[in-house]
């Protein structure tokens, strides 16, 4: 596939159902694939071969979302993330790195970029990572399916097929920790700082008792949250 | 090629040879000529007192009718020859030749020169004599000779006196000589011990003071070194390029293996491409470790680019990395994570300790748990990796660490370079790796345990 903006053009800028993807990235094969998964998903697709070319595209359309390898021919993804935080702009970015360079994993982390991706990744990996990106980039919708979850974010309800759930405000801050990292290791530390308040601090022991009564209530519905011992939890991420 | 290696040849011993030789040579020189300048000394310092009786002699023989004859008392003559170490004889002939007094057997002196008198050596009834001969105006020949005991005494003397200060001086010299050398090769110890002590594959040029006659040879080792260093340098950058090559169209053909999974598939298709999909994650993965090795082998050498690292927070973040492998396989990996800083290579490490993971996950059954231990114990920094497999035999436990050896019956699809790259990063790191097994039922533990480094305990206490 070559670069341009044919298979996006015919997509309305105020259209936020469909949702506009960029993927930079020289290998043919794996531009090929990576269009392909998102294609199939429903997304529009641009294709970059160069980061020059990228750069130029960013600078010309807003995307949702920017899947950015970092070895790139000409300037690197580094570059063309750095140029872009520069002009304040939003989209999201998925980093995609060599497996080796865990520099390239914090030098992209502190330019900017959202999330990262180490090739070689598995399909199902990237898709969850795209779909955790995107529910950040545009607005979040009314409700999620989650296998026999429905999860009504705006009025913090959740039904499983059986009937109404309660979650005390701490389980459901939870819950909705775990649906925005499909895929993600959250640490104890990590679950601690993020249901931080100033009223109360969350011991560890105290997390694994709301994730406990989490579980119990969700896990009947086919949601499964998983321990990583001695560390922290793991949703996986389900069909949505 | 089955000829014996040359002898080594040993300086302090050529040296000492040419010394001892040459001191020899010139000790018997000396003694030569010191032998020839003490006979004549002692003969200028006893001749005198030859001529002196044969003056005397000479001077109290008269000559009348009857014939010559010598006008002393026996006593008088006995006196004047007479000599308390040596023996003394002496003759008178008369100008006819006829003997006149003392002793009968004494052949005439050689014919005289210009001189009234001459000096000879000659031997008298087996013994060698020194004679002194005198020739008056009226042509009487007298002949007073000594053996040469005294002379003897002298030129040993002058010889001793000579000869054994020169040969105390020789033993000195070499003993000086052997000392020294041993002194002077002292930098080519130093040089030795240098080299003895070089890692492996630091390649870096030698760094010693080296005296002006050994810094050619340092110079050319270290054109050695550089030109190893070169190779080295070629060899890794070829084999980072070419897997770092593979690894991308690798990474495409694995998503558009994946794609296809997805599809509607006869059963008999879809075996194939999974089969086909697992080739290429195993590729994948080989390609990955071979660059990992690579950096490894061609990171500078201990402490170059060290940062102060707390191994908690790397086996963090590989918790994150392997949870959900962990997950796939049924194997509960846990951690036990305590801190645990040490000065270390901040891209090595986390290699390190994927491979760690990577290869306990590998060989521990569903069902099974591995779990990752960091901390210090008793000061000492320490990593470590334990599974429920099947463990790793004591024999086996020193080969598992050779690049490309896997264990036979092994299941799986490691590359056998997973523990090569750890052994490789804990070599960097003046580290110890050490296999055993979690307890009598088995499993494997693998622990890594760093120096104790109190800069950095200083630092972050």
């Amino acid at each position: 596939m070559t670069f341009g903006f044919g298979n996006t053009a015919n997509v309305s800028k105020t259209d936020r159902f469909i949702v506009r993807i960029l993927v930079v990235e020289d290998d043919a094969l794996l531009a090929e694939g990576l269009t392909s998964v998102l294609n199939r998903a429903g997304h529009g697709v641009t294709h970059a071969t160069t980061g020059r070319h990228a750069d130029l595209m960013l600078r010309d359309e807003a995307f949702d979302l920017v899947v950015l390898d970092v070895g790139l021919p000409d300037i690197d993804g580094f570059e063309v993330l750095r140029r872009l935080r520069q002009r304040h702009s939003s989209s999201n970015v998925l980093v995609l790195t060599a497996r080796d360079a865990v520099e390239d994993r914090v030098h992209g982390l502190d330019l900017g970029a959202d999330d990262y991706l180490t090739k070689p990744f598995s399909v199902t990996e990237f898709e969850a990572r795209v779909r955790a990106l995107l529910r950040r980039a545009i607005a979040t919708p009314a409700r999620w399916s989650i296998a026999g979850l429905t999860v009504d974010v705006a009025a913090k309800r959740v039904r499983s097929d059986d009937g109404p759930i309660d979650l005390t405000p701490r389980e459901w801050a939870l819950l909705e920790l775990f649906l925005t990292h499909p895929g993600r290791v959250l640490s104890k530390d990590q679950i601690g700082e993020s249901l931080f308040t100033f009223d109360e601090h969350l011991s560890a022991n105290a997390i694994e008792v709301h994730v406990s009564r989490l579980r119990t209530k969700i896990e009947p519905a086919g949601m499964h949250i998983r321990t990583v011992r001695g560390f922290g939890y793991l949703w996986e991420g389900g069909d949505e | 090629m089955n000829d014996a290696p040359p002898k080594p040849t040993s300086i302090r011993r050529r040296l000492l040879i040419f010394l001892i030789s040459s001191l020899l040579m010139m000790i018997c020189g000396t003694a030569v000529v010191t032998y020839s300048v003490a006979v004549r000394s002692a003969n200028d310092a006893y001749d005198r007192s030859l001529l002196d009786p044969a003056f005397d002699i000479a001077d109290n023989v008269s000559i009348d009718a009857g014939g010559a004859h010598v006008d002393l008392p026996q006593k008088a003559l006995e006196a004047l020859v007479y000599d308390q170490v040596d023996k003394v004889i002496f003759q008178v002939r008369s100008p006819a030749n006829a003997i006149i007094d003392g002793v009968a057997d004494l052949a005439p002196p050689p014919a005289f020169t210009s001189e009234q008198f001459v000096f000879f050596d000659t031997a008298y009834r087996g013994e060698k004599m020194r004679i002194a001969a005198l020739r008056t105006p009226s042509g009487l020949v007298v002949q007073v000779g000594e053996t040469l005991h005294k002379r003897n005494r002298l030129v040993g003397e002058i010889l001793a006196a000579e000869l054994v200060p020169a040969i105390l001086i020789a033993c000195a010299s070499i003993a000086l000589a052997w000392f020294g050398v041993g002194r002077g090769l002292l930098p080519i110890e130093d040089l030795r011990s240098e080299i003895l002590n070089r890692a492996p594959r630091d390649l870096r040029p030698l760094d010693v003071a080296a005296p002006k006659e050994i810094a050619p040879v340092v110079h050319a080792f270290n054109g050695l070194l550089e030109h190893l260093r070169d190779a080295n340098t070629l060899q890794q950058r070829f084999l980072a390029n070419a897997a770092h090559q593979l690894r991308t169209p690798l990474a495409g053909l694995q998503m558009h293996l994946e794609l296809l999974l997805r599809r509607e598939l006869s059963a008999e298709l879809r075996a194939e491409l999974a089969r086909m999909h697992g080739a290429t994650v195993r590729a994948s993965r080989l390609a990955n470790q071979l660059l990992a090795l690579a950096k490894a082998e061609s990171a500078p050498p201990q402490g170059q680019q060290f940062e102060i690292i707390d191994l908690r927070s790397i086996a963090d973040a590989a918790a994150r990395d392997w949870a959900a492998k962990a997950h796939a396989q049924q194997i509960d990996l846990g951690f036990a994570l305590e801190r645990a800083v040490i000065p270390g290579d901040p891209l090595l490490l986390p290699e390190m300790v994927d491979n760690l993971i990577d290869n306990a996950l590998r060989y521990t059954p569903a069902g099974g748990s591995v779990t990752v231990n960091t901390g210090c114990d008793d000061g000492v920094p320490f990593l470590s990796v334990e599974d429920t497999g099947p463990g790793i035999p004591a024999t086996e436990r020193s080969k598992v660490v050779e690049r490309f050896y896997r264990m036979a019956g092994t299941p799986g699809e490691g590359s056998g370079l997973g523990l090569a790259i750890v052994r490789e990063v804990v070599d960097r790191h003046g580290g110890i790796l050490e296999i055993d097994s979690c307890d009598e039922r088995g499993g494997t533990r693998i622990r890594v345990s760093f120096p104790r480094n109190r800069r950095v305990e200083a630092r972050v206490a």
